[in-house]
């Protein structure tokens, strides 16, 4: 017997469910967006922040779990189509190579936002409402399994 | 070996010279790897008492144990925030929290952050908890009690990787550490890894040989796996070590009823039924008592059950149990009209329920809502079905937890599905992966969209889902019989290397 299972009345999911956080750096007020907002500027069509600061977009690998759901759900592109977006865009996109890199990028380039898993935030870095939601909220638009 | 050197350390040498007055610092990490402030002695022998107790699964035996603590010392937030998350008892839950928040400022800072963490988490304020989690994981890196409890809140969240990764944290701190290891057990179970769960479960019956609970999990490892002659091995093999751990004979009970044994598995019941710790167990064996009739298709029975449970229910103000007998008798009635006046019933007592936390109404509710439409669905009742598709959409949007969002996508991919529209029934549905109702649909829906492929590999899921719930009983037993396949999993025999 597993202790928690005593505590489980409702039954568990087998297959995680993936909730994707969007961040900024702690100076950063903007703390809400709409998905429309959010795709222009994840695209790199939008370039500054109201406060005139310019955006840095941090991205990972189009095959991490994260990503995955971004492509589908933000820039409703497959993995080539994001890569020719990579290339297309020196400056203004970021990419790192593990969610470690990309928490310690958001919380230190000013501008900056990225996507993480929800599980992996700190302190050190904003949550941004997506049409009014949090992660984990019901009707939040960045979760897949 | 964090159980039996507590066990060792707590009731055999601390419990006694603490009691006797013996002044140990008032905050430090101790030898359990956690911060612990408190004032009093006394409440810290309780408190690592509790832990020690709750980590064997002597779950009452913890939770008074920390009842003990805080009467100890009031002002003891750690021991507040332990009872707020792991009682079984609602009210406590919220008394318990509040408490924790008003004693916060006399916790040192690693208690502060898990005062903060859990708290919040009970709220549903899900970002600064987890932001507290992950600040004192990172603080506080070295201390594994730590990491076994991010690992069992993760675990609650159905984060079974992450959850993983933190129990395989706190073995590496401590590969003694018993506890951690039955859990990351379970993990991998819950992710079908059996070869890599039952190497792990092998080294906690090691590491607790003389402790029921070790054999207690190997054998619901086992039966989740689909081995149940093992499994009715090990649940014996803990009541032989202790006849006292009533969850064993209630394993008991449950692997012949998913054996098909009912009538023994009854009898099995029945026998832990006296010694169920509180009400709340007592009722929900009770439900998988009554779902054993089911199983036989004997539904007069059944009915009679449920209904005797639901009276119980209703006199020991448990009203969410009482609404799931109503809703459980729902699914096995063959006249649409009984079924929907039932499920009609258990929305009232939802509505008239007070005393039970609106977190488990609304997930009662959204059950109830899920089964209604899975019932109009099948009973071609589409107007009642999108009606109350609907209300389960507005109780999705104003409630904060993942299993009405679960329930939600169910039934939106069940009515996405009578419309035929199958690749959005798709989407919706396996969002509802532990539902055998989806589960059902999802192998359906996959077919219409051509792909075998996760046709076959949900219906293999299906096959083995080995749960004792009423859903499972109405669906998985004839989805075998009529796909013919086994129950069990088959899983190499490999072992497993740990490289941490």
């Amino acid at each position: 017997m597993y202790p928690l299972l005593v505590l489980m009345v409702c039954l568990g999911i087998r297959c995680e469910a993936k909730q994707v956080a969007v961040i900024v750096d702690k100076s950063n007020s903007v703390g809400a967006l709409s998905t429309a907002e959010l795709t222009k500027l994840f695209k790199c069509d939008t370039r500054k922040w109201p406060d005139g600061r310019n955006i840095v977009v941090v991205v990972r690998d189009p095959s991490t779990p994260e990503m995955k759901v971004a492509l589908q759900k933000l820039y409703k592109m497959q993995p080539e189509e994001f890569n020719a977006l990579l290339a297309a865009h020196h400056t203004g996109l970021v990419v790192v190579h593990s969610e470690q890199e990309l928490l310690k990028s958001v919380e230190s380039i000013p501008g900056a936002i990225g996507l993480v898993d929800v599980y992996s935030i700190n302190g050190r870095v904003n949550v941004v409402k997506v049409d009014g939601k949090l992660p984990l909220e019901p009707g939040y638009l960045l979760k897949g399994n | 070996m964090i159980s039996s050197k507590l066990q060792k350390l707590v009731l055999s040498i601390c419990a006694p010279l603490l009691l006797c007055g013996v002044s140990p610092a008032l905050n430090r990490p101790g030898s359990i790897g956690l911060e612990i402030t408190t004032k009093s002695p006394q409440a810290r022998a309780y408190f690592e008492s509790g832990l020690a107790k709750w980590q064997t699964l002597y779950s009452e035996e913890g939770l008074a144990n920390w009842r003990k603590a805080v009467k100890a010392d009031p002002d003891f937030a750690l021991a507040h925030i332990f009872l707020a998350n792991f009682s079984t008892d609602p009210a406590e839950q919220i008394q318990e929290r509040d408490r924790a928040l008003s004693t916060r400022k006399f916790a040192g800072p690693e208690e502060q952050l898990i005062v903060d963490w859990i708290s919040n988490a009970n709220e549903a304020h899900w970002i600064p908890a987890i932001q507290a989690m992950n600040e004192a994981l990172d603080r506080y890196h070295d201390h594994k009690q730590l990491f076994w409890m991010a690992g069992m809140w993760l675990t609650g969240q159905q984060q079974w990787g992450r959850a993983t990764r933190f129990y395989e944290r706190a073995i590496q701190l401590d590969p003694e550490f018993a506890d951690a290891w039955n859990s990351v057990a379970y993990c991998y179970a819950r992710t079908r890894q059996f070869d890599k769960a039952f190497v792990a479960m092998k080294r906690y019956t090691e590491l607790l040989p003389n402790e029921p609970n070790p054999q207690d999990s190997f054998a619901e490892i086992s039966r989740m796996a689909g081995r149940f002659d093992d499994a009715l091995a090990h649940y014996h093999a803990s009541l032989k070590i202790d006849p006292g751990f009533v969850m064993s004979q209630i394993g008991i009970g449950d692997t012949y009823a998913l054996m098909g044994d009912e009538a023994r598995a009854r009898k099995e019941y029945d026998l832990a039924m006296p010694k169920a710790p509180n009400k709340i167990l007592a009722s929900q064996w009770s439900l998988q008592m009554a779902i054993t009739w089911v199983r036989e298709g004997d539904y007069l029975h059944a009915d009679q059950a449920f209904r005797a449970l639901a009276a119980y229910a209703h006199r020991d103000g448990l009203g969410n149990i009482e609404a799931e007998a109503y809703r459980s008798m729902a699914l096995y009635q063959e006249d649409h009209g009984s079924a929907m006046k039932l499920l009609k019933q258990a929305e009232a007592v939802v509505h008239e329920t007070h005393n039970v936390p609106k977190l488990l109404l609304d997930q009662e509710l959204a059950s109830i809502l899920r089964t209604r439409i899975e019932r109009a669905v099948q009973d071609k009742d589409m107007a009642v079905a999108e009606a109350d598709l609907k209300q389960l959409g507005q109780l999705a949007s104003t409630s904060s937890d993942g299993q009405v969002d679960m329930f939600y996508e169910g039934a939106a991919g069940t009515l996405a599905f009578a419309r035929g529209q199958y690749a959005e029934a798709v989407d919706h549905l396996k969002e509802e992966d532990r539902n055998p109702f989806s589960l059902e649909r999802l192998v359906d829906a996959y077919k219409k969209t051509g792909d075998k492929k996760q046709a076959d590999a949900v219906a293999d899921e299906l096959a083995g889902f080995n749960e004792p719930v009423i859903d499972q009983a109405v669906v998985v037993p004839q989805f075998r019989k009529a796909h013919a396949l086994a129950p069990g999993h088959q899983e190499s025999a490999r072992e497993f290397r740990y490289e941490w």
